[in-house]
């Protein structure tokens, strides 16, 4: 059945196939249009550099009135995510806008891998490491990329 | 690792779910546009209610029907597009004076920045609707009919809002050295637009109005309906001095949609 939200989705792959950003990759998986799997590359001069994360992300029929919920499948040591992958981030609540696609939500989380907010913490260990020990964020980050190849 | 990050609960999906199951609720008792009924069925909500009594003895004086709409964050925008469209059905004139500006209007956008990947989209089913309401397909019967259809069908209802959301959220951009001054605290346009107009289920204020009826060159007259003293409602028309061909009731928190006598 074809319905706004799905038509969207159809076009957001469409547009992610032709116009592919850089390090990011998503497909909606084999027989539901409405759960996508993703694919975010750690960006380079980062400590994620070289890292490859799964993510999901589940739409809902309101989707694209409404932001889907996006999860980490990969373990991911980070201030602005939570143990269970979960993602805090503004577009994906509270400032979300129709006009984002599954394009922009994969650039603006693998841009928050380079800029964490630690003000609005999902880790609370992350964020203290990332505000208070560089060092330490980095060496605990660089283990959870070596964990991504294994995945 | 595992123990330490489990204090961190994620909230932010526990309070989405709480908002999920309330919006669900008045959605499946509420629908996005109501049938026509009369102004004093008003009444039934103030029963024993001196001011309100009194304001809508007052309103029924200049007002014979009125409709309602789901108290979902969007009704301003809701109502505001169903009543012109209405509007529309039986003013060839305006109907393709404002067809020719909505086809328009994308390029506008895109100009401004926005994505012209996903306004297209929206725009094209905002088009679509337009053009289902053409006067000169059918008769004013038969298309405010299809009409209330299309309103109550939340996939086109909903872009129908989204595409004005963008087109206000555009205005705000264009003139952002005048919007700024309505601006309260310290948010900049860029962030108001962001947080406070594009996304749905934001209620509006008087500056959404403002640059809505300007964008789309539109007069709206408001009835304001609350506890103030008076016993009368109060008009107020945006942009001032334009004729209105939109008639809103606004009371704290919600717009309905009126029909003058």
């Amino acid at each position: 059945m074809s319905t706004p939200a799905r038509r969207r989705l159809m076009r957001d792959f469409k547009r992610l196939q032709e116009d592919p950003p850089t390090g990011v990759s998503g497909a909606p998986t084999d027989n539901n249009i409405m759960i996508w799997n993703a694919v975010i590359f750690g960006p380079h001069d980062t400590p994620f550099e070289d890292g490859t994360f799964k993510l999901t992300i589940e739409f809902t029929e309101e989707y694209p009135n409404k932001p889907p919920t996006v999860r980490f499948v990969s373990k991911v040591f980070h201030p602005n995510v939570y143990a269970d992958g979960g993602i805090c981030l503004d577009i994906l609540q509270n400032r979300w806008s129709p006009t984002y696609d599954v394009s922009a939500i994969l650039t603006s989380i693998q841009s928050l891998l380079s800029d964490p907010n630690p003000n609005s913490p999902a880790n609370s260990t992350a964020a203290q490491l990332y505000k208070e020990n560089r060092r330490e964020y980095e060496k605990r980050v660089k283990a959870c990329v070596e964990q991504s190849f294994i995945d | 690792m595992e123990n330490e990050q489990n204090d961190n609960v994620n909230r932010d999906e526990l309070i989405m779910q709480q908002q999920r199951d309330i919006e669900r609720e008045i959605s499946d008792t509420i629908p996005l546009v109501s049938e026509k009924l009369p102004v004093n069925c008003l009444n039934a909500e103030y029963i024993g209610d001196a001011v309100f009594t009194s304001k809508i003895e007052d309103l029924s004086a200049k007002y014979s029907h009125l409709r309602r709409t789901r108290p979902d964050g969007n009704c301003f925008f809701r109502a505001f597009a169903y009543a012109y469209l209405e509007h529309l059905i039986s003013n060839k004139e305006d109907y393709d004076k404002f067809r020719q500006l909505g086809e328009n209007s994308k390029d506008k956008l895109v100009q401004l920045g926005f994505p012209s990947f996903t306004l297209e989209d929206f725009h094209e089913t905002f088009m679509e609707v337009v053009k289902r309401v053409d006067p000169s397909t059918s008769n004013p019967d038969i298309l405010s009919e299809q009409l209330h259809k299309i309103f109550n069908d939340q996939g086109y209802s909903d872009y129908v809002v989204v595409y004005l959301r963008l087109l206000t959220s555009g205005k705000l951009q264009e003139e952002a050295d005048f919007y700024q001054n309505f601006i309260e605290g310290n948010f900049t346009i860029e962030e108001f637009r962001h947080q406070e107009v594009e996304p749905m289920y934001k209620e509006s204020d008087h500056i959404h109005i403002i640059a809505l009826c300007s964008a789309l060159g539109v007069g709206v007259r408001v009835e304001y309906m609350d506890r103030g003293e008076g016993g009368t409602v109060k008009a107020h028309d945006f942009p001032e001095g334009q004729t209105p061909k939109v008639f809103l009731i606004y009371r704290p928190g919600h717009y309905d949609i009126l029909y003058p006598k």
